[in-house]
Parts: structure tokens; sequence; C-alpha cells
């Protein structure tokens, strides 16, 4: 029997979370988007809650490190990426001494879970290169590989990633379910329930490897436009892969991703193990996004970004991926018209006009209403280097 | 209808990795001569021998399954999922696990007979020959074990995880490693004759012809090498690193890449010959057959030889690693979540 104790709380906010925004969104005064329905949570009670929880030692701090020379002909140099993310930790934490900067985080006795995202793969997904220098800094901090775990939500998008022959001997690498519908990975008490369109399954479950497989979580999201969300960044990537089920949060035209992402982030243990955020932005796939791999809209940015708020992050994320659609002519991430509206994905992965969803970009915002970090930009201290 | 099989009996029918090479010619599967859903997502490949085919599951099951009625022979359960291509040998079926174990099985009734330990998962499948068993492990070891007993012959530490399936031929074995370097290895001692490094981990197993050894690696090169020194004889850039392990046929290799292109090379210049974009990634080894290469990629592939036209594809769920087995009149695969077909 489990003898733990759980405790459910509504987020009854999930419409307030949103509704500033919607507000003043012609969709909403059209009555195009229907209203966020409540949002129940389920989690142990008592977790002791941890100082490093999000938004961490560093709230309101990113650190940007561009580097040209980080990604040529589609490759990203591991040398590169190794002196961009070096000093990336140096200006985080004003450590001089490298080891002593990753151990801010990591104390020897954790098991490490490396979060990465794997669901653009091959064409944009975290870089083994990158997740190879994370590895390196977390052994720095004096880790051993055996309890250092690279993981994902489904298996099958590791595997064409390759990451199990590109880490080093001793790190495990494992998916959290194998197919669309196994179960066995997740926590049958600790959730999210919401009814969002009359599904059968109305339960999100937080994964094992989360509640106890691990107990520090470094987040290494892409850099990527989202259909449903509006960008997927370190938010998404750590909400929404961690919880099962949460394909159902968005169904053709609408998204619920505002605010199930943030409400899912805040849950714990989820909220304290994640304490360092490193954006891999080698690549910026700005239109297309979670899965294209039209590489017509995949752009060598060329840069890191490290932090412990992952909202500040996902904040200066969607103001590059704005400028990138604008510079490129496509619609904003805010755009709510329905003419831009398809369900054909050969449209979709060919046209930057076009889209599935009114996009949610508003639910990193949301996430900063649940305390997960500052989406206010003048309040983001945004400390950009230039390496080459 | 009596199938007209051959045996398949490891990764790509043989230690050539020839693929069968069926000299026959082209028509089109016409139906599903019977299908049959196994516990667990498949990953590895299926191999034949008789009228048994056995195919391995990440549910831990080997399932030997009767070619002619298309039913569950028997099924041994492992201690751990099952990515390993099986191969065979004397009357067993030897497969790696992702406890580390190689395990190997009488092939007729499905019982043990033995079983050893690597440190870390085994992906890759045992290559027999003369004996002996050749697999890597994540465990960075490249083993040589006997197949009467599973007893080490010898282990050799490489610089990194292996997913790359070796390639044994007079003595020598050829293997990819995690760490980014070609190896060339005595097959009886284990000792490193030379190594070439290419700019990235390699997961694709080599094939071997005329000398040369050829494999892709994740740098998103096609490397040809000098199979006595490892010199490097020509290189071919494709669009994305390449995990498919390349099939030869006559002056042609062809191989897969990441960004769903099959690429058809000159196996002396390393020219491209053709390059047809199929899926929206090629993980998968082709096998050729005649004058037709089977790939899954998402979807199921034939596409012609000669010109890397489509022939014929049919969506039968999504695989992107495993390879088919390819008779003179029936093609048998495995889709991703653990769908067996048989086509005629």
């Amino acid at each position: 029997m489990d003898r733990r104790a759980f405790v459910k709380r509504s987020c009854l906010g999930g419409l307030a979370l949103s509704l500033d925004h919607w507000g003043t969104s012609p969709a909403f005064d059209q009555d195009l988007i229907p209203p966020v329905p409540p949002i129940h949570v389920s989690e142990p009670v008592g977790t002791q809650v941890s100082p490093l929880r999000m938004p961490g030692l560093y709230p309101g701090r990113v650190v940007e490190i561009s580097d040209a020379r980080s990604i040529a002909a589609n490759r990203v140099s591991q040398a590169v990426v190794r002196e961009m993310l070096e000093q990336g930790m140096r200006e985080l934490t004003e450590e001089k001494v490298l080891h002593r900067a990753w151990s801010k985080f990591i104390q020897p006795q954790d098991v490490v879970g490396i979060k990465i995202n794997p669901s653009g793969a091959p064409a944009c997904c975290s870089s083994p290169e990158i997740v190879r220098e994370i590895i390196t800094g977390v052994q720095s901090a004096g880790v051993p590989a055996r309890n250092i775990l690279v993981y994902d939500r489904y298996a099958y998008e590791m595997d064409i990633g390759s990451y199990q022959a590109l880490v080093p001997k001793g790190v495990r690498v494992t998916g959290i379910q194998e197919g669309k519908l196994d179960t066995s990975g997740y926590d049958p008490n600790i959730f999210c329930e919401a009814n969002f369109f009359g599904e059968w399954e109305t339960r999100s479950y937080m994964a094992n490897i989360v509640v106890s497989g691990v107990t520090k979580i470094i987040n290494v999201p892409t850099m990527k436009d989202h259909s449903a969300a509006g960008v997927t960044g370190c938010l998404k990537n750590l909400g929404y892969g961690t919880f099962n089920n949460v394909d159902r949060s968005h169904r053709r035209p609408f998204s619920f991703t505002d605010p199930l992402i943030g409400i899912m982030c805040s849950v714990e243990p989820l909220r304290s193990k994640a304490v360092l955020h490193i954006m891999d932005g080698t690549r910026m796939v700005w239109h297309g996004g979670p899965l294209t791999q039209n590489q017509n809209f995949i752009f060598p940015a060329g840069l890191i970004m490290v932090g412990t708020d992952p909202v500040a992050i996902d904040t200066i994320e969607l103001e590059k991926i704005e400028a990138k659609r604008s510079k490129e002519g496509a619609p904003s991430v805010w755009a709510r018209d329905p003419q831009s509206l398809t369900s054909d994905s050969a449209a979709f992965y060919q046209d930057a006009a076009k889209n599935f969803f009114y996009r949610q970009p508003h639910h990193i915002a949301a996430a900063g209403k649940l305390g997960l970090g500052v989406s206010e930009r003048k309040l983001i201290e945004h400390k950009l280097v230039h390496i080459s | 209808m009596t199938s007209n099989q051959q045996n398949w009996p490891t990764l790509l029918c043989n230690n050539a990795r020839s693929g069968g090479q069926v000299p026959q010619p082209w028509r089109a599967p016409r139906r599903v001569r019977w299908q049959i859903r196994l516990e667990g997502a498949v990953r590895g490949s299926p191999i034949l021998d008789g009228e048994l085919l056995y195919v391995p599951s990440l549910a831990g099951f080997l399932n030997a399954i009767n070619i002619r009625t298309g039913r569950l022979q028997w099924k041994f359960k492992a201690t751990a999922a099952i990515h390993s291509t099986p191969s065979l040998s004397l009357g067993q079926v030897l497969f790696g696990c992702d406890d580390g174990k190689v395990i190997a099985i009488d092939a007729a009734s499905g019982t043990k007979c033995w079983e050893m330990a690597s440190e870390d998962e085994v992906w890759t499948s045992p290559v027999i020959q003369d004996r002996t068993a050749f697999f890597g492990s994540a465990d960075g070891n490249l083993y040589a074990v006997g197949t009467e007993a599973g007893a080490q012959q010898w282990k050799q530490m490489l610089g990194g995880r292996i997913y790359s399936t070796g390639h044994v031929v007079k003595g020598r074995i050829f293997v990819g490693c995690g760490d980014g370097n070609i190896y060339g290895m005595d097959a009886a001692t284990g000792q490193v004759l030379w190594k070439t490094e290419t700019g990235n981990g390699i997961d694709c197993s080599p094939a071997l012809a005329n000398d040369t050894v050829f494999i892709g690696s994740q740098d998103f090169v096609f490397y040809a090498l000098d199979a006595g020194c490892g010199t490097v004889r020509w290189r071919y850039e494709a669009e994305l690193g390449i995990t498919s392990a390349p099939a030869i046929s006559g002056e042609l290799i062809v191989f897969g890449c990441k960004a769903g292109t099959l690429h058809a090379l000159h196996i002396r210049t390393g020219k491209a010959i053709w390059k047809s974009r199929i899926g929206q990634t090629i993980m998968a080894p082709p096998v050729i057959s005649g004058s037709v290469v089977w790939i899954q990629a998402g979807d199921t592939f034939a596409v012609n030889l000669f010109d890397g036209r489509v022939l014929w594809k049919a969506n039968l769920g999504n695989s992107v690693q495993s390879a088919p087995v390819v008779t003179e009149d029936v093609v048998y695969l495995a889709s991703m979540e653990g769908e067996i077909y048989a086509l005629e």
C-alpha cells in the first residue's frame, strides 16, 4: 500500500491566469476560444520544498552566450559549446571556478536527471554535444556517471537522436514510455485533472522518474515555435515532458496549454527538483514546431541560454522567435486570425502563415503568476555574452 | 499456400549482410498472409529459421512465430527489454538484453541454454562465427564468447559505448563506437589493430567488400576505409547523421540517413548514383533483394535499386529501426508497436 499522503488543490485561477490576455484577444471577443475549465492538482503532502526550486537561485537572470562558430553546416561544435557553457555557468553564478558553479546546484550524492527535448529529432533536438558537456559539468560536482540519467517521455524519439550511443559510458539513457498508451512509468497519485474537450481520460500523471528516480533535474529544452503553445522552451519541455496524456490539452484550433503548462511545472516534487535550465539555441525553429523537419524554418541561431528561472528564459526565447518570424514575414505567434488556421499538415509544414491552433504564448506569463519566475521584460536581467 | 522460405539466421540474413539477394523479378505484395500482435513494441529485426520467425520485443520477450499459421509457437521472457536483433547458431538463438545479459535459447523449444552478463545494455546483434559470438555492449567492451556455454574468450574495452554490430571476416572484426572511432581488431584476441577517428559517435553497423569497410557516422559522413589499416579511401557527406547500416549489391552501396534520404553510391569511388527522399527519417538498414531495396522508414518502402524510384509503399506501423526478412514469396516485417506482418 502506498503510505504517502496526497492533497488536491484546485487551480480555479486557470481562467484568471489567462484572462488578462484573453480579454484583449479578438478571438476571445468573438467567442472563438472557450473558457478554461477548472484544473485540479493532486500532489504529495509534506514534500520538502527545496530552496533551489523554481525560480531557483537567480530569479529573473538569463545568461545568453552566443558564438556563431557553435553551429556550422548544421553540425554543432563540441569544442565551441564547451566554451559557451563554461562561460554561461560562470556568468550565471559569478563563480570563477567552474566546478564550484556546478556545485551550487548539484551535490555528489544527487541522482541527476537531464531532461532533454528529442521531439524534433533528428532535425532539431537537444544537441548531444551540449548534453555531453552538461554531463561533464555534473561529474565535476562529484556525481558518478551511474547517477546521471538522460531522459525524456518517448523512448523512440530518444532513439532517433542516437543519445544512447553518444553519451559517456555509465550514464543511463531512459524513455519514460514506449508507446502512446504506456502508463507504467507514471505515479497514479500525482496528477493534474481537467476535462478540456470531453476526453475519456481527464488526468495527466507525473513520471516516476521525476517523483522518485532523480533528486535534481537539469532541463535542456530547444528553442522552438510551437503550434499550440506559441513556443516550446523551458516550461513546456519540463511540464509536458513530465506528465503523460498532454496532447489532450489542445484540439484544433483550441489550446489550453495556457495555463496547463505552468500549472504542471508548479506541482511538487517537479518544481523543487528542476534547479537549472540550459536552453539549446544552437538551432532555432521559427515555424513548424515542435516536430518540423523542414530546414527552411530552422535557423542556426548559435546561442545557449542558462538560468534557474524558466519563465525569464522563455520570455527571452519568445522575443527571439517573434523577431525572427517578423523578419521572415510570418505572422506573430500572438496572432488570432481564423484565416490562418489549417487542418492540412502539408500546408502547415510548408507555409509559415498557417497554423493548426490559436497559439497560446501567454502560458509563459501565466507561469510567472504561479511564482515560477519573472515574465516582465523590464525586470529580467538579460546578460549577453558574444564570444565570436 | 506453402512458403518457399529461405533461412535468415541473423541481421540482414548472413554475416556478409547481403540481405539475401534473392534473384527475383519485382512484384508488389498483394495481400497480408497473416498478422499477429506481440506484447510490447519492437525495435530489433526478425530472423527466420525453417518454419519459425523469431522476433524480440521491448516487453522482454523473444517470440517464435510459426510462419505457416502466423501463430505464436512459444515465447521466452527475458529479464529486461530486448532491442537486439537475434542470431541463430547450431540450434540456439542468441540475443542481448537491456540489463546487459546475452542469452542463448534453444531454437526449437524456447528454453534457456545459457546466459552471460556484461555491465550495461546490449542492443547490438551477436555475430556468430566458428562457435564464437561477438557482441558490443554499452559498457564499452566488445566481447567474444563461446556459443556452447557462453564462456568468455576475451573482452576488449573501447573508448565509448557500443551500439554498432560488428562485422567479422577473415579473422578480423570491424566495429563503430560511441567515441567516434571505427576499430579494426583481431577476432582471435580482441587486440586493436587500427582505429580511425570520425567527427562524432557511431551507432551504424559496418559492411565489408573489396577489402574495404563501409560505415556511417553521426558526423553526417559515410566512410570507406582500407580494411587492413583503416586509411580513408573515400568519404561521402549526407544531410544528417547516419545510423542505417549499408547494404551492398554489385557496384552499389545503399544506406539511409536521418534526413529521410536513401543514398546509393558507387562502391569504388563513393560517387552518388542516386538519392531518394522517402521518409521523415531513416535509421533502419536497407535490405536488397533482386532489383529492389526494402526499407522501413515510418512507412515501409520498396525502391528500385537502380534509380531510387519508389515502387511501392505501405503504412505498416511507423517502424524506423527494424529491417524486414525478404524471402522469395513473403516479406516479414515488424511495426514499432509490435504488429508483425507476413506480406505475400
